[in-house]
């Protein structure tokens, strides 16, 4: 949550500090050109915008990445460090360049000739894109290490498959945000349609090319990720559908406030467009995050800063054979369990806020909760594989279950079905649906009857090394075989077709097809 | 589980050598402290000239928090630039014990984030604000050199907590979330100190060598400079001495020992020692002349050097203190030739571009009569 937050609003910050610095330069030049002073002016009022927020607010929260990545996941920023640290000089470099150039550019309006003024502005701008290009490869290989894996090179890491049509997507991204922030110094007499009608023009002309990006980009990703864009995972279902109303409406704002009626640009509006472009970047951003679960360095290290190669090693000896900061020696304890929650959950789970895990986990008893962390890689293939020995599942499991009240129910008649369904979500629904496409059930028991469904529970810990034992009290699997029975039996105009579900990686699986369950008694 | 909890190093073999990461760390490090001693020291030399020249009596203070008012967020831009650098560097060689002490403390270092954003902003305020001489102005500055005095305790606190894994593992069970600080170590406040008072040392050292530049355009004004930067630099020196030996003793003294007593720390210390006295001579005897001589310039260059000096020498009790853990000679190395190669180039490419850039700014000043035309 931290990181999205700090890396939202940098990301947002720095491509207007590439693009900003882009548009200032040109219209500078078309204002000298045009012999127009009260364009200049706006340059000269636009500059000291731009410098007060990307000078301090957009290279202090790109430091500010660094802090928390470094907190979050020291293991995948050491291996990026590894692998990247001459990029990153080289990227400073013109991050030095772009700061100096920056500062010069805006207090020398009044002494610089109107060609040297001009120089420095292109100096700021190749510096600042340059930094964005460098930047771009690192944050591309995170998904698309390419043959990197393979050579471990620097420059097959840098140039891997997705580095350009990002670059592309990032530059457009960068060109669009110059437009929106044009409008916040906007002039409020002379100059303000001809202000208004440019600003909307780098807009109209980002968006050109942004889909094309995009579209490119979505190409060359990973077939796990691009599954997630199948529309069964909700969350990505809204920041696909938000990053396209914000990204439209911004457009619409920019051919109507801007070229069209730019008298009607005023400061709600303006605000309106900046939300738009914020709201842009971080369904981009969530959705750039999102599609490269469960990994944060794809086939190295998953998104809990585990790497892959310690996974069976922590599977076969425990993680406290290992783990550095522990609270407890005692591996039976409840506060192990915590720890361990911390340790392997911590990275994406909270307790109770961001993605929390109570409301995730209520309805889990103990023995269930510890059977299923075998499997939650099959979890919308968004979960890493649990990376620890049963010991370990056990004192996790029942962290998890400790954290809601056990689950006790008067069924009757009338509230049968309701339970069944808070069952079904507790045990079932987050690996399967019954009428929908995430691994629909109606296939295996349409036309049943609450009896004959009731009869398979106690076999589906057999049925598949992907299925967890049932083992719900009596009452409440009553109330599940009625609650899928019912919904199994609803006439249907469609039959739901099963989405392929992305797996992540061959490592994603912790009990693989053939290999013996472990109880946890 | 281990009961001195070192994360392990990184599988990945590192990028280049040592010696080269060592070498770039010290100097960026270096150039670091240089602009965050101007923007703290600079902070707190600006704010108590604007208090004093409040008073009509003191015009020269007064200009003189007004200029420094000015150069307060360019010196800040650039603590924090050079800083980024020196982070990206101490990562590559100290990762796994930075990481760890930094989530130890994480509620705090993470903070710094958003303090430094309020320095930098009261540092804008400040120098659009300060030559109407308000108490607003002045409240502003104090705040950002306040917060500044944060930030660097909580660097003080993380880079000492890297270098005592031992300390680790009880600090994390006694608070597991990130609210600790490394104030049970007794080196911490002394070395708190003598960062800060150094700070302000090394400012007057640097502002001496400005007030020398202001000499050609106004040479009471300059000489006025000249003698109150030299004097404070004089001052400082003197009890950084004090707070060393304070430091010093508050080492663990077998560290302390190992430290000096081997030929290149004991070198290191023995020639910042010398170069800090020459320094202050240096600037004293130069600035008590009616006219400052030259040698403020050399004694602002002694002063530079003992500062790289003692970059070294904190280098090298970092080493002492991770002794028992860190062989930095046994870490696996591949370098990649050709892009430490594109670096290296790119960097001097870097340097002649904002060097060509002042280059401008200097020329404009000498023929601003032609940049009269608007366009």
């Amino acid at each position: 949550m931290l990181i999205a937050l700090v890396a939202v609003l940098h990301v947002f910050v720095s491509h207007f500090a590439v693009g900003g610095g882009f548009f200032l330069v040109l219209t500078e030049n078309l204002a000298r050109r045009q012999k127009d002073a009260s364009l200049l002016a706006y340059c000269r009022r636009h500059s000291r915008f731009f410098a007060l927020l990307t000078l301090v607010f957009g290279a202090i929260s790109g430091v500010g990445i660094w802090f928390t990545i470094g907190l979050v996941s020291p293991e995948a920023t050491s291996t990026l460090i590894h692998t990247f640290v001459w990029g990153w000089a080289i990227e400073w470099v013109f991050f030095f360049v772009e700061i100096a150039a920056a500062i010069i550019y805006y207090k020398t309006w009044d002494s610089l000739s109107a060609r040297d003024h001009q120089i420095v502005g292109w100096i700021y701008f190749v510096a600042a894109w340059m930094s964005l290009f460098v930047i771009n490869g690192i944050l591309t290989f995170m998904l698309t290490p390419g043959r990197w894996i393979e050579t471990q090179s620097f420059w097959d890491g840098m140039f891997n498959p997705t580095f350009l049509p990002s670059l592309v997507a990032r530059s457009a991204v960068s060109v669009i945000l110059a437009g929106i922030f044009g409008y916040v110094t906007l002039p409020k007499q002379e100059g303000r349609e001809k202000v208004a009608r440019l600003a909307a023009l780098w807009m109209i002309a980002g968006a050109l090319v942004l889909p094309l990006a995009l579209w490119w980009y979505f190409a060359r990703i990973p077939q796990f990720s691009r599954l997630y864009l199948n529309g069964v995972l909700i969350g990505v279902r809204h920041a696909v559908r938000g990053g396209v109303a914000f990204t439209l409406l911004a457009l619409a704002i920019a051919l109507v406030f801007g070229v069209w009626k730019p008298r009607w640009m005023r400061a709600p509006v303006v605000a309106l467009l900046v939300v738009c472009g914020l709201g842009m970047i971080g369904a981009g951003e969530y959705l750039r995050e999102f599609v490269r679960k469960p990994w944060v360095i794809n086939q190295v290290i998953y998104a809990n800063d585990v790497r892959a190669s310690q996974v069976e090693a922590l599977q076969a000896q425990g993680v406290s054979h290992s783990a550095n900061f522990l609270l407890t020696d005692d591996t039976s304890s409840a506060v192990y369990g915590e720890n361990l929650f911390h340790l392997q959950c911590g990275s994406c789970h909270a307790v109770n806020g961001y993605r929390g895990i109570r409301r995730r986990v209520d309805g889990w008893d103990s023995e269930f909760a510890a059977d299923i962390l075998q499997h939650i890689p099959m979890m919308h293939g968004i979960m890493p594989p649990y990376a620890g020995d049963d010991v370990d599942r056990k004192a996790l499991g029942g962290f998890l279950a400790s954290l809601n009240p056990a689950w006790h129910f008067n069924i009757t008649d009338g509230n049968r079905l309701e339970i069944g369904e808070q069952v079904f979500a507790a045990r079932c629904g987050h690996c399967h649906t019954v009428n929908g496409n995430f691994r629909p059930l109606r296939g295996d028991f349409e036309n049943q009857t609450p009896a004959q469904v009731q009869e398979l529970f106690p076999a589906l810990g057999s049925m598949s090394p992907n299925m967890p034992n049932f083992n719900a009290p009596d009452d409440q699997a009553q109330a599940l075989a009625f609650y899928i029975s019912h919904e199994a039996g609803k006439p249907l105009l469609h039959k739901p077709a099963p989405a392929e579900m992305p797996t992540g990686s061959t490592h994603s699986q912790l009990v693989r097809p053939g290999q013996p369950r472990t109880e946890v008694r | 589980m281990r009961t001195i909890p070192i994360p392990h190093v990184d599988p990945l073999p590192l990028p280049g050598p040592v010696w080269l990461f060592t070498a770039l760390l010290l100097v960026v490090f270096t150039l670091h402290l240089a602009a965050m001693n101007s923007a703290l020291g600079g902070g707190i030399w600006a704010l108590w000239n604007y208090l004093r020249g409040r008073h009509a009596s003191h015009p020269y203070s007064r200009r003189l928090a007004t200029e420094l008012a000015t150069m307060l967020p360019v010196f800040l831009a650039f603590t924090v630039t050079l800083g980024v650098a020196a982070l990206l560097f101490v990562q590559v060689l100290f990762g796994n014990f930075l990481y760890a002490s930094s989530i130890l403390i994480g509620v705090l270092w993470l903070a710094v984030i958003p303090l430094v954003m309020v320095a930098y902003y009261g540092f804008y305020y400040f120098s659009y604000t300060a030559e109407q001489g308000k108490g607003i102005s002045g409240c502003v500055l104090a705040v950002s050199v306040g917060v500044m005095l944060g930030i660097a305790f909580i660097f003080v606190n993380n880079m000492t907590l890297m270098e005592v894994p031992e300390r680790w593992l009880a600090m994390y069970r006694a608070h597991p979330n990130g609210w600790n600080l490394n104030l049970g170590d007794h080196s911490v406040i002394p070395r708190y100190l003598h960062i800060l008072n150094g700070a302000i040392a090394v400012f007057s050292a640097i502002l001496a060598e400005i007030g020398m530049r202001k000499m050609k355009m106004d040479a009471q004004y300059g000489r006025w400079i000249v003698q109150r930067s030299a004097l404070v630099f004089a001052a400082c020196t003197g009890l950084q001495f004090l707070l060393g030996m304070w430091l010093l003793l508050a080492i663990p003294r077998p560290i302390a020992l190992a430290l000096l007593l081997e030929p290149l720390g004991g070198a290191v210390f023995g020639l910042a020692l010398m170069l800090v006295i020459t320094a202050m001579l240096l600037i004293l005897l130069g600035s008590l002349a009616q006219k400052p001589s030259s040698l403020v310039h050399l004694g602002f260059a002694t002063s530079m050097v003992t500062l790289f000096l003692m970059v070294c020498l904190r280098y090298l009790l970092r080493l002492a203190y991770l002794r028992p853990y860190v062989n930095l000679g046994a870490l696996a190395v591949r370098p990649q030739i050709g892009v430490i190669a594109l670096f290296l180039l790119l960097f001097v490419a870097g340097l002649a571009t904002v060097a060509y850039m002042l280059w401008l700014v200097t020329r404009s000043g000498k023929t601003r009569v032609i940049a009269a035309a608007p366009y």
